[in-house]
């Protein structure tokens, strides 16, 4: 009915079934019959929860309706960690781990990322340029990667940071103390976002200041005697600013497919986490949320960039147009 | 796949502790805190009451590897997973850290006996031929298997018995035996599938089996997540070295089940499987699996209606799940002969048994389920501690946390949530975790009688066992509940012609049991919270119920079906009695107890009364698939949305006075003790912001979902000292030595001296079930079985008569000891060689 899926679902709940029936003695203890009409009643009865005894096509434009509606309705196994079986509990619950690590990491990533692409422009082919151009092929090990050596020498070791979650345990009650074991476990994780992305991004990002940094009105500023920060500032940093944008953006979008398995390295109760149970456990409600979060996340930062380039590029303006 | 294990409403009863779980207890005004701490301090060492530590942090780590290094860094003090790496175990060792260890995992290769040829894909069965499935046997090396797969991590198995459970140990001369028999030989395991082959129409051709000009080639289906990957790149090596074509089809648990266990085995999707199976606790009558594994009443799936047991296999089977014997004698040979049979069948070839460990901090002492481990131990928030020290903390960390929401009657049901529950609950009897037998904990004493002819044995004098010809249920006990009236239904009413059972139990609780025992809100326990449990194993499955629960409906139909009636003899000293057609070899597994713990958790009536009116309300659920079904949330009683719901029916029902089930607990309920019930809980949930009241040695501090973490913290108002259980922190396993004489004549008399030692003193004759004997002669075969003669504690003598060992064929010959202990499942065998010369 609803092809080789739901095969593979059907087998699961009657392998459960008789994986509970072998684990648990009383039911050892049963009657054979009994005990098969007891195990044929439960398959049934999951079988009937999650719908699978309707036709496929009915429920996947259920799915599809419930989607576009923004209705992410119950999930058909996974718990929200406070209880709930509402994809939306499920989904924001997750929401806000996930977007305070991945909002610190970037935001850290992309002005580390600044300020070192403009220090470097100003020492193109310096030991410490080399050094970043060097490293730049680093980036292609994902975040994780990192995250892997991190845990190693600042838990393992040196047992200065910890290994991971999201807050000690059990979790200080002053709201104070919260927010610094917060930001203590934020540090190995938000850390391994950066370095896995920091040394390509330097990369590319000096080698637009550097191209900026040619141009005449530059050469020109520079000729008149004007201060080098106010030239960084103003002739350099600012034309380059969208480029640098469109580049962090495609960073991003990088980084989020890479959080499914760093916030599992680090044991960090996010999105990406959930998704990966939702797949494994064939939680389809959970996918189709989870994917549209996702896809919300993207549109979102992709709307937020239009109106920085209206910030930052004197060319681009926002508003409704001419004739309105 | 979701492991967990099922606590028991009644603890003897089988099927009865499908639908709820129950009562027995004792405890002491309980909870507060400041008065908590004074009481503390004034209650020295061991002889205070709860737990040895006063708190402890439970966390969540996923990665096994991960919370090796969080050992080894101090960060954590026990990971509660049975882990089997052997890679992690070398770790574990060289960090010098400690573990415990536990026997509930097994694995085995599940052949698809259709046949001799596939109806779906027309290709040739060779596991339809049951003589080529026994040949298997020969062929593969189990040694192999747990020393090279499993890195010593496991232990050879042949057969459908666990090797650390009791039917092995009593049966350790026939398994022993049968072990021997279906040895390594892929000499004669070919020789066998060769002729078989032939028989099936199959030709050899340059080196493969050939079927309707075809290659022959299996499809096997190999688990990924485990050692199986590897033990079916071995199994497919040797068939393939044999002249198979091994199709090897690697699968995770989901993809697998879909080829295995969903579809008809007349499709020919396989041919063989890697199985796993778990025990989360020990078995102590595993007669029933040769039904389960072999037969088509194991379970309705199309593999297990594919299975063709002989008629006498199929016969014995059904015999022995049916405990169609009178005598434990004559059990053990019908055990004997279903053990030779399930071998000669080999729907299923069992490989090994696992070992599984549960790291932790050297200095950390705990109690560990030889079937369950650590974190399905009953005993362990008892016995859990820094060696030799009183208070302090300890943080656990384990694989998930707060998987599922808590609720004692559906709630989750996780092996590591239920760990946690356990700790805040208590039961009537809890079972030795080296035997599995019951033991007292919140009741007296117990009185079974059982029909005159049930294989019944008793082994604790905690209780006494009786046989009738015949047991009467009182016209006055309970047998039904009528949902509309609420109220029960006597026996009298519904048998008026009268009602016999196979089985009576009567519990005795203690003296003190009502001022003793209290819920962790200080709340005194009561008549009502134990009629309550009674009442909600009918109600929820009864259409007329404000609460009906479809979901109730099938484990509801079961316990009915062997329940003759339940009886309150008194009141004040309680006194139970149970009449049931169902009985258990154990006389200790047929008391059945009551006591306010159901399958998933501790639960006051007030607490579930909140609960149930929220549910009546349809505001909340008690079971996933209730609440799916009214689409609400599933009853949480920790956290989440459903508190703000059960606040708002906890002070309504403050408001009522209100008594759940009115008409029948407001006999065992006053207005008095209601208004101390609902003030006690609002000022917890106050003070916690949680409805979960336990009644165990830890109470529920905080729950946090998000974070991963919860804290338990002592209940100082716990009704036993600390030390209650600490005999069982350890498993008494016996240390054999043999010393016999390296050469005797035939037709001489020969004497073996066995050292039984535990940790180097003499192990107690008292201890021991038996110590016997098996001689096998210089072709391998057994030649004798005999028992051996305690000389002093520890020290015992396997004597041979001249007649004997004139009648074993000279040459090579082993004398292998059996102690078989009575305080731990786990029979320890030693042998010695000798030579018989003519």
């Amino acid at each position: 009915m609803g092809g080789y899926v739901d095969e593979i679902r059907l087998g699961q709940i009657q392998e459960g079934v008789a994986m509970a029936m072998s684990m648990n003695p009383d039911f050892q203890e049963m009657e054979s019959d009994e005990r098969r009409r007891f195990a044929e009643q439960m398959v049934e009865l999951q079988v009937t929860r999650l719908g699978l005894d309707q036709p496929f096509l009915i429920r996947s434009f259920r799915y599809l309706g419930n989607a576009l509606t923004l209705d992410l309705g119950r999930s058909e196994y996974l718990i929200s960690d406070s209880g709930s079986r509402r994809v939306r509990n499920i989904i924001l619950e997750r929401l806000g781990p996930t977007l305070l690590l991945f909002a610190t990491a970037e935001l850290g990533l992309f002005l580390i990322a600044v300020v070192i692409s403009l220090f470097l422009s100003r020492r193109y082919g310096s030991r410490l340029d080399r050094f970043f151009v060097a490293m730049a092929p680093t980036s292609a090990a994902p975040s994780w990667f990192y995250g892997l050596f991190l845990i190693l020498i600042f838990a393992a070791v040196f047992r200065v940071l910890p290994f991971g979650g999201m807050v000690a345990a059990p979790p200080p009650e002053n709201p104070f103390l919260y927010v610094l074991s917060l930001l203590r476990h934020l540090i190995l994780p938000a850390s391994a976002i950066v370095l896995s992305a920091l040394f390509l991004a330097v990369y590319s990002w000096r080698t637009f200041f550097l191209i900026y940094s040619n141009e005449d009105y530059v050469e020109l500023a520079r000729a008149k005697g004007l201060p080098s920060g106010l030239i960084e500032r103003r002739y350099v940093l600012r034309p380059t600013l969208p480029t640098i944008v469109t580049s962090f953006a495609l960073t991003v979008i990088t980084v989020w497919t890479g959080a499914i398995v760093l916030e599992q390295v680090f044991n960090w109760p996010g999105l990406g986490t959930l998704f990966v149970s939702a797949v494994n456990q064939f939680d389809t409600p959970v996918i189709i949320g989870s994917t549209i979060v996702y896809a919300y996340l993207l549109g979102v930062t992709v709307f937020v960039l239009d109106f920085l380039y209206a910030l930052i590029d004197p060319r681009i303006k926002v508003g409704l147009g001419e004739g309105s | 796949m979701r492991l967990s294990t099922k606590c028991s409403w009644v603890t003897g009863g089988a099927v009865a502790a499908l639908i709820l779980a129950m009562f027995a207890g004792v405890s002491y005004p309980a909870f507060s805190t400041g008065a908590q701490e004074e009481e503390e301090a004034a209650v020295p060492d061991e002889a205070r009451p709860g737990a040895y530590l006063d708190e402890v942090i439970v966390t969540e780590e996923p990665s096994e590897s991960a919370a090796i290094t969080r050992l080894e860094a101090g960060e954590i003090d026990l990971y509660a997973d049975g882990l089997t790496d052997s890679e992690l175990y070398d770790q574990v060792i060289a960090a010098g850290l400690d573990y415990e260890e536990s026997f509930g995992s097994y694995a085995e290769i599940t052949f698809n006996p259709y046949g001799p040829v596939f109806d779906g894909t027309g290709a040739l069965n060779p596991f339809s031929v049951p003589r080529i499935r026994e040949a298997m046997n020969y062929l593969v090396d189990r040694e192999f298997i747990a020393q090279e797969i499993y890195g010593g991590l496991a232990v050879p198995r042949y057969l459908p018995v666990t090797s650390a459970f009791p039917d092995y140990a009593r049966l350790a001369d026939v398994a022993r035996s049968l072990e021997l028999e279906y040895a390594h030989d892929p000499v004669l395991a070919e020789q066998i599938i060769t002729e078989e082959m032939e028989n099936l129409g199959a030709e050899m051709v340059n080196g493969v089996w050939h079927y309707d000009g075809e290659p022959v080639e299996l499809l096997f289906v190999i688990r990924t997540e485990d050692e199986r990957q590897e033990i079916g790149d071995y199994i497919s090596a040797e068939l393939e070295d044999i002249g198979f074509e091994v199709d090897r089809l690697y699968r995770t648990a989901a993809e697998a089940s879909a080829l295995w266990m969903a579809s008809a085995p007349s499709e020919g999707n396989f041919h063989l499987y890697t199985g796993g199976w778990i025990t989360t606790v020990i078995s102590r009558d595993q007669a029933g699996n040769f039904d389960f594994f072999y037969t088509p009443r194991g379970l309705g799936q199309p593999l297990w209606q594919a299975y063709e047991p002989s008629d006498a296999f199929d016969d014995i089977a059904d015999r022995l799940a049916r405990r169609e014997f009178s005598t434990l004698e004559e059990r053990k040979d019908m055990f004997g002969e279903a053990l030779e049979l399930a071998m000669e069948d080999s729907v299923r070839m069992w490989l090994v048994d696992q070992q599984s460990f549960t790291p932790m901090q050297p200095e950390f002492q705990v109690a560990a389920d030889l079937g369950g481990g650590v974190s399905g131990a009953f005993l362990w928030p008892f016995t859990f501690r820094r060696e030799g020290e009183v208070g302090g903390s300890a943080n656990i960390a384990m694989p998930s946390i707060l998987t599922e929401p808590w609720n004692p009657l559906d709630g989750s049901n996780w092996i590591f949530d239920m760990m946690l529950i356990r700790a805040t609950g208590d039961q009537g009897t809890l079972p030795d975790p080296f035997t599995g037998l019951a033991w007292p904990q919140r009741i007296e004493r117990a009185e079974v009688t059982v029909e005159e002819g049930l294989p019944v044995e008793r082994t604790h004098d905690w209780v006494s066992l009786e046989s009738s010809p015949r047991i009467d249920v009182p016209d006055d006990a309970w047998i039904s509940w009528d949902a509309e009236a609420q109220e029960f239904v006597t026996v009298g009413e519904e048998h008026p012609d009268g009602l016999t059972a196979r089985r009576r139990s009567v519990v005795y609780y203690p003296d003190d049991f009502y001022e003793n025992v209290h819920w962790h809100d200080g709340s005194p326990i009561s008549l009502g919270d134990i009629v309550l449990g009674f009442i909600l194993s009918f109600d929820r499955a009864q259409e007329e119920s404000p609460i009906f629960d479809q979901a109730q409906v099938p484990a509801y139909e079961s316990f009915v079906q062997n329940f003759r009636g339940m009886r309150i003899a008194n009141e004040d000293p309680l006194v139970i009695e149970w009449y049931s057609d169902t009985f258990f070899l154990d006389a200790e597994a047929n008391v059945t107890t009551l006591f306010p713990y159901y399958a998933q958790g501790p639960g006051a009536w007030h607490t579930l009364g909140t609960g149930i009116r929220a549910e009546a309300a349809e505001d909340l659920a008690f079971s996933s698939d209730k609440a799916d079904r009214l689409e609400v949330e599933w009853t949480n009683m920790i956290a989440g949305p459903s508190l703000e719901i059960l606040e708002q029916h906890l002070d309504a029902a403050a408001g009522e006075n209100y008594i759940p089930y009115e008409p029948t607990l407001s006999q065992f309920i006053d207005s008095q003790e209601a208004s101390e019930r609902w003030e006690n809980l609002q000022v917890w949930y106050d003070e916690y912001e949680h409805f979960w009241v336990g009644i165990g040695p830890y109470l529920l501090q905080e729950a946090f979902p998000v974070e991963g973490t919860v804290h338990l913290r002592r209940n100082a108002a716990y009704a036993d000292p600390a030390d209650k259980w600490e005999r069982f922190e350890e498993p008494q396993i016996a240390d054999v030595d043999v010393l016999g004489p390296p050469r005797v004549n035939a037709g001489d008399a020969a004497e073996f001296e066995i050292s039984i030692t535990f940790q180097g003193a003499p192990y107690a004759g008292e201890d021991l079930d038996s110590v016997s004997y098996l001689v096998f002669d210089s072709t391998g075969a057994l030649a004798y079985v005999g028992d051996a003669e305690e000389v002093t504690d520890g020290t015992w003598m396997a004597r041979m008569t001249a007649d004997q060992t004139a009648a074993i064929e000279p040459g090579s010959t082993r004398v292998e000891v059996i102690a078989s202990p009575l305080i731990v499942s786990i029979p320890t065998f030693e042998s010695v060689e000798f030579v018989i010369s003519e």
